[in-house]
C-alpha cells in the first residue's frame, strides 16, 4: 500500500524542537496529513530508579522530570510520599513551599514564553524572559545553593530555612516583576507576526481536550475551569485568594494568554504567603536525618498537584518496605503532548511548529 | 448496573472499586456514561503472581475522583482506548515497561524502548544485570544488541 504523501523526519535533534522530540510526517506540499511522535529519547526510567531508592533519597528522581519548574515536581512527589510515611510537614515549611513553588511556576512560564518567540522567530524576548527567571534563580540559590536541580525539599520539611535575605530578595522580586511582566507581554502582543502566528491556530475544542486528558493551561485556554489548586487544594492552597485565568477561544494565542494572567495571579499568591508565613519550626522531628532510611510506608496514594504544565500526579504503592513497591508518575506534558498529531492534522508544516511550541514540552517528565 | 466485587476507601479518601476482568469494558462504559470524562491515569502494578491494572477516573463537571482496579493472572486486559482515547498512549506505555497486553488496543507498540527490547523492566522479576545497548540501523530504527563495541 502506498500513499502519495512524502514521509519527512524531523528530529530527534532539531532547532525548533523543545528537546528529543522526534517527529515522522506524512506531507501533502506543506499540508500534514499525518502525524507520529516518537518519543522515549530520554526514557531513563525514574519509575524504577525510586523503586530502588529509599523514599528520602527519590526526590532527585523528581527534580529531574520537570527541570525548568522542579520545585513544583518536589512538592508533587512529598504530597504523596509524606501521607504514605506519615510525617506531615509544618505550617511554616508549608508555606515555603506555596512560595517557592509558585516563583517555580514564575520561571517555568518564562522559560515558555522565551522559547516560543524563538520558535515564532523573535529572538529579542528571549533575553527578557531570561533576565527575569535569573531572578529566581538567585533566590533559589540562595535557599538551597542550587538553580534548577534544586532538591531544596524534603519529606518533612524543606531543607533550609528561610532567612531575611531571601525574604528581602523576594519582595524585591515582587516590586520590580510586575512592570517587567508588562513589558515581556507588549513585546508580544503588540508584533504582528506573533499575532497572526498565534491567533486562530491550533484550535483545540473543550471535549476532546478532555477525552485526550489534556490538563493546565491548555484546557484552560479551552475553557474548562480546572485547577487542582482550586479543585482538590494541598498545600494552603485554599487560605490564599487567587484566580483561575480560562479563555474560550482554545488557540495558540488564548495559552499565551492564560500562561501571563497565571504569572500574574502567581505573584497575588506569592505575596499572600509572604504576608501569612509564620515562626515557627520549618522541619518535621519525626523525619530526623538519621531517622529518614528507616522509614516506613503502608498502603497506596494518590497525589494529584498542579504544576506549571498541569495536573501532575503521583501514584505510590507501599508494601510496608523502607522503599516504595511501585511508583506512578501522571505527568502532564506526556498526556499534553498525545494532542499534537490531532491538532496537526491539515495545517500547514509551519503551523505545527507553533503549535507544538505552544503545548510547554519538557522532555525530562515525558520520558521519564 | 454492572456488577463489581468489592468497594473500599483508600488512604486518599477516594473510592475504590474492584471489578472482575469480564466485567470491565461494561463498566468502564457505565462510568463514561455517568459523568467521569477524564482518565487521568493507567498504571500496572506487578504482584508477582498477577498484575493489578489501576484506572483513575475523574469527572470535570462534579470534580469526582474514583480509582477502579482490575486483576489478571495471564497479563492481558481489554482496553479502553474506545472509551478514552487518553488511554491509547498510557497503555501503550504499560505495555512497555510492564508487559500488560491492552486486548483491542489499536497500535500497542512499545512507546519509550525499541520494539527489540527484550524483557519489561517494571517487572520484578526483570534481569537488571543484563545491559542492553541501543543501536540505529540504516534507516534510522533503533534496534537492541547486547554487545557493547557493535555499531558505531
Amino acid at each position: 500500500m502506498s500513499d502519495p504523501w512524502i514521509e519527512l523526519n524531523i528530529g530527534p535533534q532539531h532547532p525548533s524542537m523543545h528537546g528529543v522530540l522526534r517527529l515522522k510526517a506524512k506531507l501533502d506540499g506543506e499540508i500534514i496529513k499525518e502525524l507520529e511522535p516518537v518519543i522515549g529519547y530520554l526514557h531513563r526510567n525514574a519509575e524504577k530508579l525510586c523503586e530502588m531508592g529509599y523514599y528520602c533519597d527519590n526526590l532527585v528522581y523528581f527534580d529531574r522530570m520537570d527541570y525548568v519548574g522542579a520545585m513544583n515536581m518536589e512538592v508533587g512527589y512529598l504530597e504523596a510520599a509524606e501521607k504514605i510515611l506519615g510525617v506531615p510537614p509544618p505550617d511554616r515549611a508549608k508555606w515555603i513551599r506555596v512560595i517557592i513553588a509558585e516563583l517555580s511556576r514564575i520561571a517555568a512560564h518564562l522559560v515558555w514564553a522565551g522559547a516560543y518567540g524563538l520558535d515564532l522567530g523573535m529572538l529579542t524576548p528571549f533575553f527578557y524572559c531570561f533576565a527575569e527567571r535569573e531572578k529566581i534563580l538567585t533566590i533559589f540559590t540562595e535557599a538551597c545553593g542550587s538553580r534548577q536541580e534544586t532538591n531544596y525539599m524534603s519529606i518533612g520539611g524543606v531543607y533550609q530555612d528561610f532567612n531575611d535575605k531571601i525574604i528581602e530578595e523576594i519582595k524585591d522580586f515582587l516590586a520590580t516583576f510586575p512592570k517587567k511582566l508588562e513589558e515581556i507581554y507588549n513585546l508580544y502582543v503588540k508584533n504582528d507576526v506573533f499575532l497572526s502566528r498565534t491567533k486562530g491556530i491550533g484550535v483545540l475544542s473543550k471535549e476532546v481536550a478532555i477525552s485526550y486528558g489534556v490538563t493546565g493551561p491548555m484546557l484552560r485556554a479551552s475553557g474548562v475551569e480546572y485547577d487542582v489548586r482550586k479543585a482538590e487544594p494541598y498545600l494552603f492552597y485554599d487560605k490564599v485568594n487567587f484566580e483561575i485565568p480560562i479563555s474560550h477561544k482554545g488557540d495558540n494565542l488564548a495559552r499565551f494568554l492564560v500562561r501571563f494572567e497565571e504569572m500574574r495571579q502567581s505573584l497575588k499568591i506569592i505575596k499572600q504567603g509572604l504576608e501569612k508565613l509564620p515562626e515557627g519550626p520549618y522541619f518535621n522531628p519525626k523525619a530526623k536525618k538519621s531517622m529518614m532510611i528507616r522509614m516506613r510506608g503502608e498502603g497506596e496514594y494518590y497525589a494529584r498537584t498542579e504544576s506549571s504544565k498541569g495536573e501532575f500526579g503521583v501514584y505510590i504503592v507501599a508494601d510496608g518496605g523502607v522503599k516504595p513497591y511501585r511508583v506512578r508518575v501522571r505527568s502532564p506534558t506526556f498526556k499534553n503532548l498525545s494532542i499534537l498529531p490531532v491538532l496537526s492534522k491539515d495545517v500547514m508544516l509551519a503551523d505545527m511548529i507553533a503549535i507544538s511550541g505552544s503545548i510547554d514540552l519538557v522532555f525530562g517528565e515525558i520520558d521519564r | 448496573m454492572v456488577d463489581i466485587i468489592s468497594e473500599s476507601i483508600g488512604k486518599d479518601n477516594r473510592k475504590i472499586i474492584l471489578v472482575s476482568l469480564e466485567n470491565l469494558i461494561p463498566f468502564m462504559k457505565e462510568m463514561r456514561s455517568k459523568g467521569f470524562d477524564h482518565l487521568s491515569l493507567v498504571t500496572a502494578v506487578d504482584r508477582k503472581d498477577s498484575i493489578d491494572v489501576v484506572y483513575h477516573l475523574h469527572s470535570m463537571e462534579r470534580n469526582e475522583y474514583v480509582v477502579v482496579k482490575v486483576n489478571t493472572k495471564n497479563s492481558v486486559v481489554p482496553s479502553v482506548t474506545g472509551i478514552w482515547p487518553s488511554a491509547n498512549w498510557d497503555e501503550r506505555e504499560q505495555y512497555d515497561l510492564v508487559g500488560v497486553k491492552f486486548d483491542g488496543h489499536p497500535n500497542l507498540k512499545r512507546l519509550f524502548l525499541p520494539e527489540s527490547w527484550v524483557g519489561h523492566p517494571l517487572r520484578k522479576d526483570y534481569d537488571l544485570s543484563k545491559v542492553q545497548y541501543i543501536n540505529m540501523d540504516e534507516d534510522g530504527e533503533d534496534y537492541v544488541t547486547f554487545d557493547a563495541g557493535d555499531g558505531w
